[in-house]
C-alpha cells in the first residue's frame, strides 16, 4: 500500500494525541445507569481491547463513540476535535468507522457495492449527488477504486462471494462485510462490536490477521469488543474492563490478566483462576 | 351552542368508536387499518339494504349486521389477509389495506348498485324520538350514539384489565414473545382483535351513516379524522384515543357555531378540523420526545433476544426489496415499443385515452422513485400532480405562458412542497409518514384547491397544449417522450453512486448514517426528485384532456393509484407505464367494447385493490412477477431452439 493509504486523513497522527477518546461519559436509560463516568483512549496505530460480561455498557459505548447514542455527560474528542455533540455522519467523514454486533448491513447490495461505496464515500463525495447530473451509471469504475476494493476483499476473504448479496450470506461472512465495509472509508480508527462471534476458528484466526494487516500496514487504530478475551488479550496493546457501567480496570494484557477486580468480575467473588484469563 | 355540542357529541362518539377500533387493532396486531372506514361503510350498506330496502325490522337487520356479518368479515379479513402480515413491513401493511379500502367499496357497489341514497334510518325508529334535556333538544339516534360509546368504553376497559383474553391483548402490546411464553396464543387473539374491531367498525358504521350519508369516499374521510385521535394517541393509548375523538367532534361543531353558517370558507374549514389536530399532536409528540417512530418503546429485550439475528427486523426490512429484482434491459423496450406503436392503430377515442394513461404512468414513476427507491410510503402523490396541474393552468391560461414551461415550473413548485414535506417527516417513522401526507393531501384539496382561482366552480381551468401536440396522437408521443427521459434519468439514478446511497439509506439509515452518508440529504433528495416527476405528470395529464380540474386529484383517488401501481410493481419504470396506460384503458375497453353494464366497469378497479392486496403474500407484485416468468420462459424457448442450431455448425 502506498504511503498516501497509510495516512488517509491528514493532521496530528505522529504525535502520541490519542485518535479517540472518551472521557467521563455517563449514559441513563430509565433509572439504569448502562455507563458511569466511563473513560476511555484508543492511541494511533494501535489495537485496543474492551472486554465485559452481557450487560456491562460496551455496545452502548460504543454507540456514544459513533454518535448514535447521547450521553447524559463526557466528552468524545476524535482526532482532538470535539466530537460529543456530532452526527454520526460528520463523524465517519473525521475518520470514524464502525461494525455493529446486531449487523447493520445493506441487504439488497451486495458484497462489492458495500465496499465500492464505502470507498467513494470517503474519496469521491461529490459523486452522491453529481452522478445524477453526470449519467454517474456511465462512468467506469477508476482504477484505484478497484484495486482498493479487490484488495479488501480479499483482506477479508470476501473475493468469492464479492457478486453475492448480502441478505444471502451466513452469519459468519456477514460479519467480514461489516469489517470491510468499515474499513472501505479508510478511516483513522475502527469500533469493532464483537467481530468473532459467529466465526468458526479458521475465521477467527483470518479475521485476526487482518486486523494486525491493517494496523500494520495504513496505521488505523481498532477499539476492539469481544467476548473471546484471550483474542482481544492476544491482540491488544492496552484493554480496558467495564463492568455494571464501571470501568473496573485499564492496562496492558499482562495487567489485566492478574487483576483482582477483573478476576471478580468475571468469576463471581472466589479466587480461582478463569480460563480464559489464562 | 349547546344544541352544537350535542351535535358535536355524535361525531365525537363516532370518531371515539372508530379511534377504539385502530388503537385496538394496531397494538394488538401492529397493522393501522385504512380499511376502516371502507369495512364500515360495507356493513352501513348493509345495514340499510336489510332494514330499509327488505324492510327488516331493526333489531333482526341490526343483530345480523352487527353479530353475523360484521364478525364473519373480520375472521375472514384475519384468516385470509391480516394474518400474513404479521412480518411484513410497515410499507406492505398499509399498502395491503389501502388496497382492501378500494377493494370493499367496488364490491358493495356491484352488490348494491350505485344509487345515490337520502334519507338514512339509523338505530333508532323512524320518526325518530326527541326529549328533551334540560331545554335541549336531543334525538334518540344522538342518546344510541353516545350510549354506545360509554358500553364500549366500560365494557373495553373491564374486558382488557379483568380477563385473561384481556391481559393478552395488554401483554401482546408490550411483547409479542411474553404472549406466547405465557401460553396464550397470539394467533387466536389476533383473530379475535380482527372480529372485535370490525363489529366496532360496524357499528360506528351504522351510526354515522345518518349523519354523512351511505358515501364510502365520506367514510374514508371519516376514519382519516378519527386518525387524529389515534396520532394524538401514539397510536397505542386508548383513553386518549376517545378523549381527543370527542373533543375532535366538539371542536368541530363549535367551529361551525362560530363561523358564518353559508359562506364557502365555513365549508371548506369544518372538515379541514381534524387535519390541523394531526398536525398539532404531531408537533407536539416531536417536541416532546425528538423523534416519532411506531417502533418505539415496541418489543421488549426478550423479543429481541429470542429473535435470532434480529429475525423479525430482518424479514421486515427483507420483504421491502423482494419487491423487485428489476427486470433486464430487453422487457421494457418492447413494452415501451408496443405502446409506441399503439397511436398508430388506435382510433381518434382511444388514442385521447390513451394519452391520458401515458401521462398517468408519469405520475406513477414518482411513487417509483419515493416508494420504490426512497422506501417511503407517501399517500400524497397525486396531490403533488395536482399542484403541477392547477399551476400549468394558471401560469398557461391565465398569464400566458408557454405551456411547456408552465408544466416545468409547476414541476418545481411541486418539488419544493415535496422538499418541505420531506423536511417535515424526516423524524418519523413509516406509519406516521403514511399518516401525515395522507393528511397533507386532504388539507391540500380542501383549503387549496378548493379556491376559486383553482376550482372556478368545479370546472377548473381549461389548458391548450402546445401548438405541434394538438392532436391525440402527437400528444400521447410528446408524453411518451417525457416518460422516456425521466425514465432514463432513473435508471442513471439506480446505477450510480447515488442510486447505492439510496439503497444503503433503504436499508439500514444506522448502517449508512455511520459510515458517513447524510440521511436527511438522501431522503430530501427523493422527496423533490419525486415530487416533480409527480408534478410534471400532473400538469400533462391535465393536458391530456385540455383542463385541469381541482377533484381529479383528490387524495383518495390516489390511494387507487397507489393500489394499481403496487399491483403492477413499484420498482419498475415499465410497470409505471403499463399500469398508467391499463389503468385508463381497462374500464373504457369493459365499457365501449364489450358493452357490459356499469357494474362490469368496476371490475378493473377491484382488480387492481386485490393485486394490491396480494402484496401480502407476494411483495414483489404480480404483475411484475408473472412478466417475469414469462421472460424466463422465454428464455428458456429461445435456448432449446438455439442449441441445435449452434451445435449443427
Ligand atoms: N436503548 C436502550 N434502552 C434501555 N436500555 C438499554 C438500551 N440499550 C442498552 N440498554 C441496557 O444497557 C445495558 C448495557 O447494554 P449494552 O448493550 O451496552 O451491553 P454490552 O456490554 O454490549 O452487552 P453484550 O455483551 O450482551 O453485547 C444493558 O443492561 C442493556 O439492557
Ligand atoms: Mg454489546
Amino acid at each position: 500500500m502506498s504511503a498516501a493509504v497509510a495516512t488517509p486523513v491528514d493532521g496530528p497522527v505522529a504525535n502520541d494525541e490519542p485518535v479517540l477518546a472518551a472521557t467521563d461519559v455517563t449514559v441513563r436509560f430509565g433509572g439504569l445507569t448502562a455507563l458511569d463516568r466511563v473513560s476511555i483512549e484508543v492511541p494511533p496505530g494501535t489495537i485496543v481491547g474492551l472486554v465485559g460480561p452481557n450487560g456491562a455498557g460496551k455496545t452502548t459505548l460504543f454507540g456514544v463513540l459513533s454518535g448514535l447514542v447521547r450521553p447524559d455527560t463526557g466528552e468524545v474528542l476524535l482526532g482532538g476535535q470535539r466530537v460529543t455533540r456530532a452526527t454520526p455522519a460528520a463523524r465517519a467523514r473525521l475518520g470514524l468507522a464502525r461494525t455493529f454486533q446486531q449487523l447493520e448491513l445493506f441487504l439488497g447490495l451486495t458484497v462489492r457495492q458495500h465496499v465500492v461505496l464505502g470507498v467513494r464515500v470517503r474519496t469521491e463525495r461529490r459523486r452522491l449527488w453529481s452522478d445524477l447530473l453526470t449519467a454517474g451509471a456511465l462512468h467506469p469504475e477508476s482504477e484505484a477504486e478497484r484495486s482498493r476494493v479487490d484488495h479488501l476483499l480479499d483482506l477479508l476473504g470476501l473475493t468469492d462471494v464479492a457478486h453475492a448479496p448480502a441478505a444471502t450470506l451466513p452469519l459468519g461472512t456477514a460479519r467480514r462485510v461489516e469489517v470491510a465495509r468499515a474499513l472501505a472509508t479508510s478511516p483513522r480508527v475502527v469500533l469493532l462490536d464483537e467481530p468473532s462471534s459467529g466465526l468458526d476458528a479458521g475465521e477467527t484466526a483470518r479475521i485476526s490477521d487482518a486486523f494486525r494487516t491493517v494496523v500494520d500496514e495504513e496505521g488505523v487504530s481498532l477499539l476492539l469488543v469481544e467476548h473471546d478475551v484471550a483474542m482481544v488479550l492476544g491482540l491488544s496493546s492496552r484493554v480496558s474492563v467495564l463492568d455494571f457501567g464501571v470501568r473496573i480496570a485499564e492496562g496492558t494484557p499482562d495487567e489485566i490478566r492478574t487483576d483482582p477486580a477483573v478476576r471478580a468480575a468475571y468469576l463471581g467473588d472466589d479466587g480461582d483462576t478463569p480460563g480464559a484469563l489464562q | 351552542m349547546v344544541q352544537y355540542i350535542v351535535v358535536g357529541l355524535v361525531f365525537g362518539s363516532i370518531y371515539a368508536l372508530a379511534a377504539s377500533g385502530l388503537v385496538v387493532t394496531y397494538v394488538s396486531t401492529g397493522v393501522l387499518n385504512f380499511a376502516f372506514g371502507a369495512m364500515a361503510f360495507f356493513i352501513a350498506r348493509t345495514y340499510y339494504a336489510l332494514h330499509t330496502e327488505h324492510h327488516w325490522g331493526i333489531v333482526p337487520a341490526a343483530v345480523v349486521c352487527l353479530l353475523v356479518l360484521a364478525p364473519a368479515l373480520g375472521l375472514a379479513l384475519y384468516l385470509t389477509i391480516f394474518r400474513y402480515l404479521r412480518l411484513a413491513s410497515q410499507l406492505i401493511k398499509v399498502v395491503v389495506t389501502v388496497g382492501l379500502s378500494v377493494v370493499i367499496p367496488t364490491v358493495a357497489t356491484m352488490i348494491y348498485g350505485n344509487t345515490q341514497l337520502f334519507v338514512i334510518p339509523g338505530l333508532a325508529p323512524v320518526p325518530v324520538d326527541t326529549f328533551d334535556v334540560f331545554g335541549v333538544a336531543v334525538t334518540l339516534d344522538q342518546v344510541i350514539a353516545y350510549a354506545s360509546v360509554i358500553v364500549i368504553v366500560v365494557a373495553g376497559a373491564l374486558v382488557l384489565r379483568f380477563t385473561e383474553a384481556g391481559l393478552s391483548v395488554r401483554a401482546m402490546v408490550d411483547s409479542e414473545a411474553m404472549t406466547s411464553l405465557s401460553g396464550s396464543n397470539p394467533a387466536r387473539i389476533a383473530a379475535g382483535v380482527w372480529i372485535v374491531s370490525t363489529m366496532l367498525a360496524g357499528l360506528a358504521g351504522i351510526l354515522a351513516a345518518p349523519v354523512i350519508g351511505l358515501d364510502a369516499g365520506k367514510f374514508t374521510l371519516l376514519v382519516a379524522g378519527a386518525f387524529a385521535a389515534v396520532i394524538a394517541a401514539r397510536l397505542r393509548n386508548l383513553t386518549v384515543a376517545v378523549v381527543v375523538a370527542l373533543l375532535l367532534g366538539v371542536v368541530g361543531s363549535l367551529v361551525q357555531w362560530a363561523l358564518p353558517p353559508s359562506s364557502p370558507v365555513t365549508a371548506n374549514v369544518i372538515p379541514a378540523i381534524p387535519f390541523v389536530f394531526v398536525v398539532v399532536s404531531l408537533v407536539v409528540n416531536i417536541l416532546r420526545s425528538g423523534r416519532v417512530d411506531e417502533e418505539q418503546g415496541v418489543g421488549g429485550a426478550l423479543d429481541r433476544a429470542i429473535t435470532p439475528n434480529g429475525g423479525v427486523r430482518l424479514a421486515a426490512s427483507t420483504d421491502v426489496d423482494t419487491w423487485f429484482p428489476r427486470l433486464d434491459v430487453g422487457f421494457p423496450i418492447l413494452v415501451f415499443a408496443g405502446i409506441a406503436v399503439l397511436p398508430l392503430v388506435f382510433s381518434t377515442y382511444w388514442q385521447g385515452i390513451l394519452a391520458t394513461g401515458v401521462a398517468l404512468a408519469i405520475v406513477f414513476l414518482s411513487y417509483t422513485l419515493v416508494t420504490g427507491e426512497g422506501g417511503m410510503l407517501w399517500l400524497c402523490q397525486i396531490t403533488f400532480a395536482g399542484v403541477g396541474a392547477l399551476t400549468t393552468a394558471q401560469l398557461a391560461t391565465q398569464h400566458g405562458w408557454p405551456v411547456l414551461a408552465a408544466v416545468l415550473v409547476g414541476g418545481l413548485v411541486a418539488a419544493a412542497l415535496g422538499t418541505l414535506i420531506g423536511l417535515l417527516t424526516i423524524r418519523l417513522g413509516n406509519l406516521y409518514v403514511a399518516l401525515v401526507t395522507l393528511t397533507f393531501g386532504l388539507l391540500m384539496e380542501r383549503l387549496v384547491f378548493a379556491l376559486k382561482p383553482f376550482a372556478q366552480s368545479g370546472a377548473g381551468l381549461p389548458v391548450a397544449r402546445p401548438d405541434f401536440a394538438v392532436s391525440d396522437q402527437a400528444f400521447v408521443y410528446l408524453a411518451l417522450g417525457v416518460f422516456a427521459i425521466l425514465a432514463v434519468l432513473m435508471v442513471n439514478l439506480r446505477r450510480s453512486t447515488t442510486g447505492l446511497a439510496l439503497d444503503a439509506v433503504r436499508w439500514s439509515e444506522t448502517g449508512a448514517r455511520t459510515m458517513g452518508i447524510s440521511v436527511v440529504q438522501m431522503k430530501l433528495l427523493v422527496s423533490g426528485l419525486a415530487a416533480f416527476v409527480a408534478g410534471v405528470g400532473g400538469g400533462l395529464f391535465a393536458l391530456s384532456h385540455k383542463q385541469a380540474v381541482p377533484v381529479e386529484y383528490a387524495t383518495l383517488a390516489g390511494l387507487v393509484w397507489l393500489a394499481i401501481l403496487v399491483t403492477f410493481g413499484v420498482r419498475s419504470n415499465i410497470a409505471a407505464l403499463l399500469a398508467g396506460c391499463v389503468f385508463a384503458l381497462s374500464p373504457a375497453f369493459v365499457q365501449s367494447t364489450l358493452k357490459l353494464n356499469s357494474t362490469w366497469a368496476q371490475v378493473p378497479v377491484l382488480l387492481f385493490g386485490l393485486g394490491a392486496i396480494a402484496v401480502a403474500k407476494n411483495p414483489e407484485g404480480t404483475v411484475h412477477q408473472q412478466a417475469r416468468a414469462f421472460q424466463r420462459g422465454l428464455h428458456h424457448l429461445l435456448h432449446r431452439s438455439g442449441a441445435p442450431t449452434g451445435s449443427g455448425q
